[in-house]
């Protein structure tokens, strides 16, 4: 039933909403937004045609790359007017540019491969160029076997940030150290890949169910500005006394990070740069503030109207065009210039920085401007989103499958990993920081199949639990690397 | 797997909580479990955020907490969470429950797999969420026509004979029987295989904790050793020897390693017994004991450096020399060379020339020059800064080619003999995962019983354990091609009936012939109804 229904529910639901449209006075906005995707796309096209021509060889692993990029670009915003829209040609060219962007992904980590001699799980790069192939991978099997369309529009621009991302790090194909030549850790990598891609997407299923499940959109402001005030929070961690922000220096020449000292890297402090996201992060707490002072007001008065609300999605959006401006200002002060050191170091003179020397840094601010964007495409278009996703029940299912699937492969992951560690340094398992986050992120998927196959959670609270898992994940992710140190010091 | 029955934590509800009755029931609740993991995952996280004693150095943890918080911290044994006997006893309880949840459980599980629910009762009828009636006119026929599409979907029918008091019940008087088949019975085990592994794994890991060890090993070139330094800075001796044959490194062109190596043999009662190269990756492994490549170094001491000396008064008088140290050689009948010092990585500290590090990245070499005309000079060399000459009294120049120094090849030490239960463990847990996911346990019945009304029908149902969506998909495509098999062959029938005969020899002819005599007419005004 589940294959067979889905589809065929998702598409009346698309006639409904076309006819809907046709109906109401948004017509016009509904043409011209594919037409200025389709702009968008050509204009991509056409400098990525230039990049290619100026370079030497045609087929090379940067252009490939480039070539992912426009495509994945393409298809997210192809995705994204799809989930606003509704309009099932853009998400049949967004199909079209996936597979292509796939294509050339596939190309480009062969071309990775081949060049290196080894398959593309050694760096941060390589790991991202794996780990954006199965996002793709996994929308388009997502699609063509469960016909659930609009997760592109959560996946897709998740590929592009990745490939962004790729853009700014070192991508020089780096000889390995002895302990990461082994087929055992290739094993290890690609599971974890294929693990995290399917966590992925079993929160954007969650966030779908709770969109589905009628969830307040204020409870997503909530949490939307709480992640963000995180992530800020995370950041204004980096401030200066003197209204700087603190960066990691950068060699230009050798294209990687200066060390002072074993493991010290040396940081640089980008003037004025502090305060501006100081005011991003006040910028944030705005609508936070708003909408829990709103959510508060609500209990408490008899004439409870909810004017806060609006107040609060305002704020949200001046919200985002300030993260812009902060992303904006730190993409131009880390290109130009050289900066102090912040340490009290034996070099003396300034340095250089660069976007590619904070990654993590980079990949919080795009992160928090993506769900800002989601959130405003869920204000917005919350009607043509409910009607064109797939009903709660399949949603809460898709999401049990796809936690099925990711599951086993952590398990695989993490026993592969054990024994690539006993072969390496004599011991299965020590305890170092990545390995345990690996161990939580399994309990907490182990606790949700236990509360879900033998207490029966389903729906809310069980969606509340995938998404729990996928915040662990991403701190694995993430957080362990760049906040604890431990022996997965290579990736 | 909603309806799996647990077991009845509210008889001891109102119980006094120690009786054993309720502490047991307690102890095998999914809750206590899930408590347990929850906790188990705090434990962990606290193990990451705070300063672990065995991965750091004492100092450091000195200087990132004060030492009242240390003190509090070590006590609570913050400090070394993984080997605290706290978390060894939330793991030690999380087995309990494991064990009891499963021993409470698996009884209904087993029962599934050995007394397969072949003849289905009729309030067991009643109840089936996935279950269909097809008019059939003669119970034969249509067992017939079920038992071929269940083989055409990929079932095993099972012709079950009807209990004596069922055939009252059938229409008409031929054998009695029912279908039944079943897929992936086995997958009904899968959780307990799931918990058996995890508890294997617990085992190893505990065993290795209590039994195992890990040291480290350095040897020199020929260097031969059956002492190991423990991590906690005691030493242990084996019960063999490793001697290192020879040891060495090949670099990136960009000088970073691409490989280590050491040649290791070990020694038993004065003989040598096994031979191995060991790489990082590719451990020795004698009596349970593993000797891993962890690390490569220069110990910093020169064996031997070549020289060329030349007489300053004439430069093309030269001769290669090899010095080793404490080696004394003759430059000519009056002039003899040996060497005073060797700095493998120098720098200098005011005018003070001081050691670095023991890699020869900046040699500094001291030679004496003992001349019968000019007394003793003291020579300092510098091969990388060949200009930075000093004027000494030495009636020879020299210039350095050559400098070997010697090596040390760093083993890691480890005996785990717990390993292979974890190992075993992982296996069993892959599996049991794959058949706790990927199998489904389905069950499918067929059963003629005449219906509220006095008619014939074939009563169809299915249950699953999990996946009940996809599930209901397959029962209705079964349902769907029986009815169409009997509507086939109803329609034949009738078309027999009226003397068109000799087109029923297809697979289900016979029982078409057969069953064409039993009532037609009947039949036909069934589907018509």
């Amino acid at each position: 039933m589940a294959h067979a229904a889905v589809p065929s529910r998702v598409e009346g639901g698309i006639k409904r909403h076309q006819q809907a449209a046709s109906r109401s006075a948004s017509e016009s906005r509904g043409r011209s937004l594919p037409l200025l995707v389709g702009v968008g796309v050509m204009f991509l096209i056409i400098l990525g045609m230039l990049a290619a021509a100026k370079s030497t060889g045609l087929l090379t692993e940067a252009n490939l790359l480039y070539l992912t990029l426009i495509f994945y670009a393409a298809a997210a915003a192809l995705y994204v007017s799809f989930g606003v829209t509704g309009a099932e040609r853009s998400a049949l060219f967004a199909r079209l540019a996936t597979a292509a962007g796939l294509l050339a992904n596939t190309l480009a980590a062969g071309h990775r491969w081949y060049a290196a001699g080894h398959p593309p799980f050694s760096s941060v790069y390589e790991m991202l160029l794996s780990f954006v192939w199965t996002l793709a991978a996994l929308t388009v099997l997502i699609e063509w076997r469960y016909g659930v369309k609009v997760i592109g529009s959560v996946t897709l621009p998740l590929a592009t940030l990745g490939v962004i991302l790729m853009q700014l790090l070192p991508s020089a194909v780096r000889p390995l150290v002895p302990a990461l030549q082994s087929t055992w850790l290739h094993i290890h990598v690609t599971l974890a890949m294929l693990a995290y891609a399917a966590c992925a997407v079993s929160f954007a299923l969650a966030m779908m169910f709770l969109i589905q499940d009628k969830l307040r959109t204020e409870t997503f402001l909530i949490s939307t500005t709480a992640l963000l005030m995180t992530i800020y929070l995370g950041i204004a961690a980096r401030f200066d006394r003197s209204g700087g922000l603190r960066v990691a220096a950068w060699d230009p020449g050798e294209g990687r990070e200066i060390f002072y000292a074993e493991k010290s890297p040396l940081f640089v402090i980008i003037p004025n740069l502090g305060w501006i996201f100081f005011l991003v992060l006040a910028a944030v707490m705005v609508p936070l503030g708003l909408a829990l002072w709103a959510r508060w007001n609500r209990g408490t008065t008899l004439d409870s109207d909810d004017r806060g609300f609006p107040w609060a999605n305002r704020a949200f959006f001046v919200s985002t065009l300030v993260q812009a401006l902060g992303l904006f200002a730190l993409v131009v002060r880390a290109r130009a210039g050289l900066y102090p050191p912040a340490q009290a170091v034996p070099v003396e003179g300034f340095f250089a920085t660069s976007l590619a020397a904070s990654p993590f840094l980079l990949a919080g601010i795009l992160g928090g401007l993506f769900a800002s964007l989601l959130y405003l495409l869920l204000v917005w278009r919350r009607e043509g989103l409910e009607r064109m996703l797939p009903s709660p029940e399949v949603l809460d299912r898709l999401t049990y499958k796809t936690i099925g699937i990711a599951f086993p492969l952590l398990t695989l992951m993490i026993a592969a990993g054990a024994y690539w560690a006993n072969r390496t340094w004599g011991s299965y398992w020590s305890w170092d920081p990545k390995e345990t986050w690996a161990l939580i992120t399994w309990l907490v998927y182990a606790g949700y199949l236990h509360l879900r196959l033998v207490r029966g959670w389903r729906g809310r609270r069980a969606a509340y639990f995938a998404i729990l898992g996928f915040a662990i994940v991403l701190f694995t992710f993430f957080g362990v690397t760049y906040l604890l140190p431990g022996l997965h010091a290579y990736s | 797997m909603r309806s799996v029955p647990g077991p009845k934590p509210n008889l001891y509800e109102k119980t006094a909580f120690w009786h054993p009755g309720r502490i047991y029931a307690t102890f095998c609740s999914i809750r206590t479990g899930i408590v347990l993991l929850i906790l188990l995952g705090l434990a962990a996280a606290a193990g990451t955020l705070v300063l672990q004693r065995p991965l750091t150095d004492p100092e450091q943890l000195g200087r990132a907490y004060a030492p009242e918080t240390l003190r509090w911290l070590d006590a609570l044994g913050l400090t070394d969470v993984f080997h605290s006997w706290w978390f060894a006893g939330l793991l030690t309880l999380l087995s309990v429950n494991i064990v009891l949840a499963s021993v409470e459980r698996l009884p209904t599980a087993w029962r599934y797999v050995s007394r397969p629910y072949r003849r289905p009762e009729p309030h067991f009828l009643a109840g089936l969420r996935l279950q269909k009636e097809i008019p059939i006119r003669s119970e034969d026929s249509s067992m017939e026509a079920a038992a071929q599409v269940f083989r055409q979907m990929g079932l095993k029918p099972q012709r079950v004979p009807r209990a004596a008091e069922g055939s009252g019940e059938t229409a008409s008087g031929s054998s009695s029987a029912s279908l039944y088949a079943e897929q992936h019975r086995l997958s009904r085990l899968a959780p307990y295989v799931v918990h058996a592994s995890l508890l294997l794994i617990i085992a190893g890991g505990m065993a290795d904790a209590l039994w195992g060890y890990r040291g480290y090993l350095a040897l020199t070139q020929s260097q031969q050793s059956n002492q190991i330094e423990l991590r906690d800075a005691s030493r242990k001796a084996l019960p063999f020897s490793i001697r290192c044959e020879s040891a060495g490194r090949e670099n990136y062109p960009d000088g970073s390693p691409r490989r280590w190596w050491s040649q290791l043999s070990v020694v038993e009662g004065g003989r040598e017994v096994k031979k191995k190269q060991v790489e990082v990756n590719d451990p020795l492994v004698h009596r349970g004991i593993r000797f891993y490549q962890s690390g490569y170094g220069s110990t910093g001491e020169v064996s031997a450096i070549q020289l060329r000396a030349s007489l300053k008064s004439d430069p093309q008088q030269a001769r290669e020399i090899v010095l080793r140290p404490g080696e004394t050689l003759p430059l000519d009948a009056q002039t003899s060379v040996s060497l005073a010092a060797f700095l493998p990585d120098f720098i200098l500290n005011g005018t003070q020339i001081e050691n670095h590090s023991p890699e020869l990245n900046n040699p500094a070499i001291q030679l004496v020059v003992r001349s019968g005309k000019s007394g003793e000079a003291a020579v300092w060399l510098f091969p990388r800064f060949p200009n930075f000459a000093r004027t000494d009294a030495s009636p020879y120049a020299f210039a350095v080619g050559d400098i070997q120094i010697g090596y040390f090849t760093g083993l890691q030490v480890s005996h785990e003999p717990g390993q292979w239960a974890v190992w075993a463990g992982v296996i069993l847990m892959g599996l049991g995962l794959a058949m706790a996911f990927y199998f489904v346990h389905g069950r499918f019945w067929a059963v003629p019983v005449s219906d509220g009304r006095g008619r014939l029908v074939l009563w169809v149902g299915a249950s699953a354990s999990k996946n009940r969506d996809e599930f209901e998909e397959r029962f209705h495509k079964l349902v769907e091609r029986i009815e169409n098999r009997l509507q086939g062959a109803a329609e034949e029938a009738s078309g027999l009936s009226k003397g068109t005969r000799g087109r029923a020899s297809r697979g289900d002819g016979k029982q078409a012939e057969g069953a064409s005599v039993a009532a037609p007419a009947r039949i036909s005004s069934q589907f018509s109804s």
